[in-house]
């Protein structure tokens, strides 16, 4: 479903993304690990089609991102890591607005809202304004806009990140329940996170992908901890200037 | 085009939730308000005994009262415009709500002709209040409808020109205060440019004891400078059409401009995708 070949992002003379190549099946669920500054939220930028790479290719589904972007973002849904939303608009009328903007019809619209509404928990905020949401009420909006619509890949960049313990618990219980009808790749540094919520684990340090994790649900995160540290303890991997 | 419309239509509704949109047309008809009361007063006391006023007879209604009114409300128009352009784009990307919209599968013509239409949409109300102050006098006058017509489309050209300017500029800066801010200069500085120019000699000459060839070379440049000065001011082209006078190079000159600021605004949305 997503094919990732050879993506370089410069910033300047600085490289975000150093030659990154993975790909992911269709209904599977991959975690993007790595510390602050991987290049986790470049990845998923790129992906998404909000910017573009230096070099390299993505296809997502049968579409290469660079070459059909709009085809593209009608496969996606996106969290980003900064939940930006229009914080005068009520949650209704957000959820239409993105329902509309996303192309469905009036008709399709109502029951993308109504469905995203209940799988996200929204009814106690439907007619609230966004400006007035608690964090994690603006979160599940986030998770709700980037469902609409039921897009065959979710992404979610650090979905959990700034929540208390129980709105963490909440989310994570949300993106479980998401089934297999959508392929999710999930960028956090939450190692937990991923034991829970995720098939498989991409590695990232520096702009690369140094490891790669296949999570068995059985085993302890302790083994995943270890298998982190030590990818990311590598000498060699660095950001060149 | 349907998104655009979803576009505009969010953000035509969002000017009006926060306090914003009542506060520029509020000032809009405040201020063209009172502009109207007070020259119509004059107008009436230089009617009623015009010598005192130079004029030796009744001056013409259209001519002194009605169409420097509409070239007030143009100009009026373009210095509280940024209160409108300012949030356009800027603060799409200020708030971080731009990685949604370029995530969400929607082309930049979507976006632009989206906010640019929710702009024209509030223009088009402050003209309609402009219209409101005019017609109070339709049973007092026998005005003459192009002039009224002409009048509002002065205005409303010019106003499209203005916000097309203000919405390039939004697209360039990251915060919307600085934006709206940049935008006043701008236009502070085409009003004053224009101005400057209208009181600038018609001909300017070298002393005889310079080469022939230079001095026509000097005065050739002069002019084109002048000419050129003339011309730049977005409310100059109002007055012609304020007047009545149907000018062809008036209207594509708004036309024109309102295209390249567009035109450009494309580009500098584009550009995200050339930082390599």
């Amino acid at each position: 479903m997503i094919e990732v070949r050879k993506l370089t992002k410069y910033y300047g003379s600085f490289r975000a993304l150093k030659e990154v190549s993975f790909s992911i099946k269709e209904g599977e669920r991959v975690g993007l690990l790595g510390p602050n500054g991987a290049g986790k939220s470049t990845m998923m930028r790129i992906l998404t089609g909000f910017m573009p790479a230096s070099y390299g290719t993505a296809t997502i589904g049968k579409y290469e991102i660079h070459e059909y972007p709009l085809e593209v973002k009608r496969l996606i849904g996106y969290l980003p890591e900064r939940v930006s939303l229009y914080d005068e608009m009520t949650v209704k009328s957000f959820l239409k607005f993105v329902a509309k903007v996303k192309g469905l019809s009036s008709t399709q619209c109502k029951i993308a809202v109504d469905e995203v509404v209940q799988t996200c928990g929204l009814e106690e905020v439907y007619s609230r304004v966004v400006g007035v949401l608690s964090k994690g009420f603006r979160q599940r909006l986030g998770l709700a806009q980037a469902l609409i619509g039921s897009p065959p890949v979710i992404i979610l960049d650090e979905p959990t990140v700034g929540l208390d313990p129980q709105q963490v618990v909440e989310i994570r219980d949300l993106i479980k329940n998401l089934g297999e009808r959508h392929t999710v790749l999930l960028s956090t540094h939450i190692l937990s996170e991923v034991s829970l919520l995720c098939s498989r684990a991409l590695i990232m340090n520096a702009g690369e992908i140094v490891s790669e994790i296949t999570i068995d649900p059985t085993k302890p995160t302790v083994e995943i901890e270890q298998a982190f540290l030590k990818a990311i303890a590598r000498e060699g991997v660095g950001i060149e200037k | 085009m349907k998104s655009a419309w979803n576009i505009g239509k969010r953000e035509f509704i969002s000017f009006f939730v926060t306090p914003s949109g009542y506060v520029v047309l509020g000032l809009i008809a405040l201020l063209t308000g009172t502009a109207f009361v007070l020259s119509f007063l004059t107008y009436v006391q230089i009617s009623q005994s015009p010598f005192q006023f130079g004029y030796t007879t009744v001056p013409d209604f259209e001519e002194t009262f009605l169409s420097p009114y509409f070239v007030f409300c143009g100009i009026m128009i373009m210095f509280l415009s940024p209160l409108i352009t300012m949030r356009l784009i800027s603060e799409e990307y200020h708030k971080g709500t731009m990685e949604l919209l370029l995530t969400y599968p929607l082309r930049d013509r979507d976006i632009i002709f989206g906010k640019f239409g929710s702009a024209l949409a509030v223009l088009l109300l402050a003209v309609g209040l402009i219209a409101i102050n005019v017609f109070l006098l339709l049973p007092f006058t026998d005005m003459e409808w192009s002039v009224f017509l002409f009048g509002l489309c002065s205005v409303f050209l010019m106003g499209m020109a203005i916000l097309s300017l203000g919405l390039f500029i939004s697209s360039l800066i990251t915060y919307p205060i600085t934006a709206g801010l940049v935008s006043f200069g701008v236009y502070l500085l085409l009003f004053i440019v224009g101005n400057v120019a209208e009181k600038m000699p018609q001909k300017t000459s070298l002393p005889n004891t310079f080469p022939g060839f230079l001095r026509g070379s000097v005065e050739n440049i002069y002019w084109l400078f002048r000419s050129l000065l003339l011309e730049l001011p977005l409310d100059n082209h109002a007055k012609n059409m304020a007047l009545g006078i149907f000018e062809p190079k008036d209207i594509v000159y708004y036309l024109l401009c309102t295209a390249f600021f567009v035109f450009l605004t494309f580009r500098a949305l584009e550009s995200r995708n050339w930082r390599k």
